[in-house]
């Protein structure tokens, strides 16, 4: 399973097992890293599973969708080049490794 | 051990419409899930078990035969799980999304808000309730759906006698032939204008459901079209009257949001958790499950009380005072998981950065009127039934 390393807000890094096919989100909240807070459980519908991502995985975690393109036009955090929905973003093996920063402000 | 769910008896039906608040406290501190006889229902008013509850949508569904929201409106996404929740809700995001919002919809809302203030402008003194909140609610609904030649009376009639048929347990015969009568009428105005969406595609959700990649079929577009007139039109009605209540209440938070305007989006969020529109909706429990030492079996019917979480004291401080300073954290007023609120963005949007901000700009010297105090009433749905009002004209 790829290991990927979520960094709070306040700089802490937990470093994490993933399963395959989940999505971040989901293993943020399995393994209770603080600051993915993900209301609406994964329907892109509430913005507040917001995330940087390592841009040198920009490629491989798959493309944005048009709505949630949208939806982090809104999140609490300013918007940068490397904000996704952790909800929509799916682990593979080509992620071992990847970092995932938590904004302050979800 | 787990124990099986406490009853409690010596509840009343009224006392709850009055005020919920000291017996969801009593519920809290009793037990994870609580039946009570008046509600007929098993009561849930922990923040954390709320919570967990909407992370499991296989054991906690919304899908219910019996529901006599079905029954009401037909079969509506809200009472629906899985893939087939999914497909419809889609269907709609488009309308909803918060750019759609931003750069269709607030121009419209803001329009309707401007009427409405300037027409009592003059006055001198009002009851928010009917002179802008119900009004406004329901003219932005009926942009939003892509109604036309509906008034705001009658799509608010609509609403009420739809949400009175999916709470009429005692089968009230008066009260389905109200809900049957305003279905009918809605299905006709669909009608009227369903073929100009289809030809005319467009922002609203009329026009969404017809033209989306999965696209819904007639008895989904009525039965969806009931649940958002049932469920979207009193929850920013009460919302604009909460919000304007809590900073008339409380003037030192008032001139901290007039001196800064950002600060809106936080008094609108702390408005929903003080005094949250939707108090309480129901789930199904699907297989025997423990909640937090409590024995929940299937079939049994629970009722997630977002009102008492958003004030559950393990969870924030002081809960029953508005401030809106108050730590930012989540709370429950839209609900969580897969049915999180679609309108959320739209109330935020609406209520928080246009009509409310817009009122207190407007009307000079806003203040309650000591001699005409507010009303609050309800706990399924709650809100101020009346909010008199004066300013300087
Ligand atoms: C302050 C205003 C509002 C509050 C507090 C609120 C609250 C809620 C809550 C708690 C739910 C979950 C119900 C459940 O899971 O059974 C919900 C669902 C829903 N709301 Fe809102 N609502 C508001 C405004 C609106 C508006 C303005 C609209 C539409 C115009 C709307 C449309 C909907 C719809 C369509 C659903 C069902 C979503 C689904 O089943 O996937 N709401 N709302
Ligand atoms: S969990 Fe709500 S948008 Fe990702």
């Amino acid at each position: 399973m790829p290991t990927i390393t979520f960094i709070t807000a306040e700089g802490k890094e937990h470093a994490v097992t993933a399963e395959i096919g989940r999505s971040v989100m989901e293993i943020a909240l399995e393994k209770s890293i603080p600051g993915v807070v993900a209301e609406c459980n994964g329907s892109a519908a509430c913005a507040t599973c917001h995330c940087y991502f390592d841009p040198a995985y920009a490629d491989m975690i798959g493309a944005i969708g048009e709505h949630e393109s949208d939806m982090l036009d809104f999140t609490a955090s300013p918007r940068r080049p490397e904000s996704r929905l952790s909800c929509q973003v799916r682990i593979a093996d080509a992620l071992d490794g990847m970092t995932v920063r938590i904004p302050a402000m979800q | 051990m787990a124990h099986a769910v406490p009853v409690v008896s010596d509840i009343a039906f009224s006392d709850l419409l009055i005020d919920p608040y000291p017996i969801y406290k009593r519920l809290r501190d009793m037990a994870s899930a609580v039946y009570v006889d008046a509600a007929q229902l098993a009561l849930v008013t922990r923040f954390d078990n709320i919570v967990a509850i909407e992370r499991d949508s296989e054991t906690f569904a919304s899908s219910n035969p019996g529901s006599l929201v079905n029954k009401v409106m037909g079969h509506t996404m809200m009472r629906k799980d899985g893939e087939a929740h999914a497909t419809e809700r889609r269907a709609i995001e488009v309308s909803f999304r918060p750019g759609t919002i931003k750069n269709h919809w607030a121009a419209q809302f803001e329009a309707i808000s401007d009427g409405l203030i300037s027409a009592i402008e003059n006055q001198g003194e009002a009851d928010l309730f009917d002179a802008l909140a119900a009004p406004m609610a329901s003219l932005a609904l009926i942009e939003l759906l892509g109604l036309r030649e509906v008034s705001w009376q009658t799509l608010a009639r609509w609403s009420q006698a739809l949400m009175d048929g999916a709470g009429n347990y005692s089968g009230d015969p008066e009260i389905s032939a109200r809900a049957t009568e305003a279905s009918a009428g809605i299905d006709a105005a669909i009608d009227t204008v369903l073929a100009w969406h289809r030809e005319n595609p467009n922002p609203a959700v009329l026009s969404s459901m017809v033209n989306a990649e999965n696209p819904m079929n007639l008895e989904q577009i009525r039965a969806n079209i009931k649940v958002i007139i049932g469920g979207g039109l009193n929850e920013p009605r009460d919302s604009i009257l909460s919000l304007s209540l809590g900073l008339l209440s409380n003037p030192p938070q008032l001139a901290e949001v007039m001196a800064n305007p950002d600060l809106w989006p936080l008094a609108f969020e702390e408005a929903v958790r003080w005094i949250s529109p939707i108090g309480m909706y129901p789930r199904r429990v699907t297989r025997d499950v423990e909640l937090s030492g409590v024995h929940l079996r299937a079939g049994d019917q629970i009722g997630l009380c977002v009102g008492a979480a958003n004030r559950d004291d393990r969870r924030f401080e002081n809960p029953d005072s508005f401030d809106l300073f108050r730590p930012k954290q989540p709370h429950l007023a839209f609900g969580a998981g897969p049915h999180f609120c679609a309108g959320a963005w739209v109330a935020r949007q609406m209520v928080g950065r246009i009509v409310v901000p817009m009122l207190f700009s407007r009307l000079k010297n806003l203040r309650l009127r000591p001699d005409a105090p507010a009303r609050i009433h309800g706990w399924v749905f709650r809100g101020p039934v009346s909010l008199p009002v004066a300013w300087d004209a």
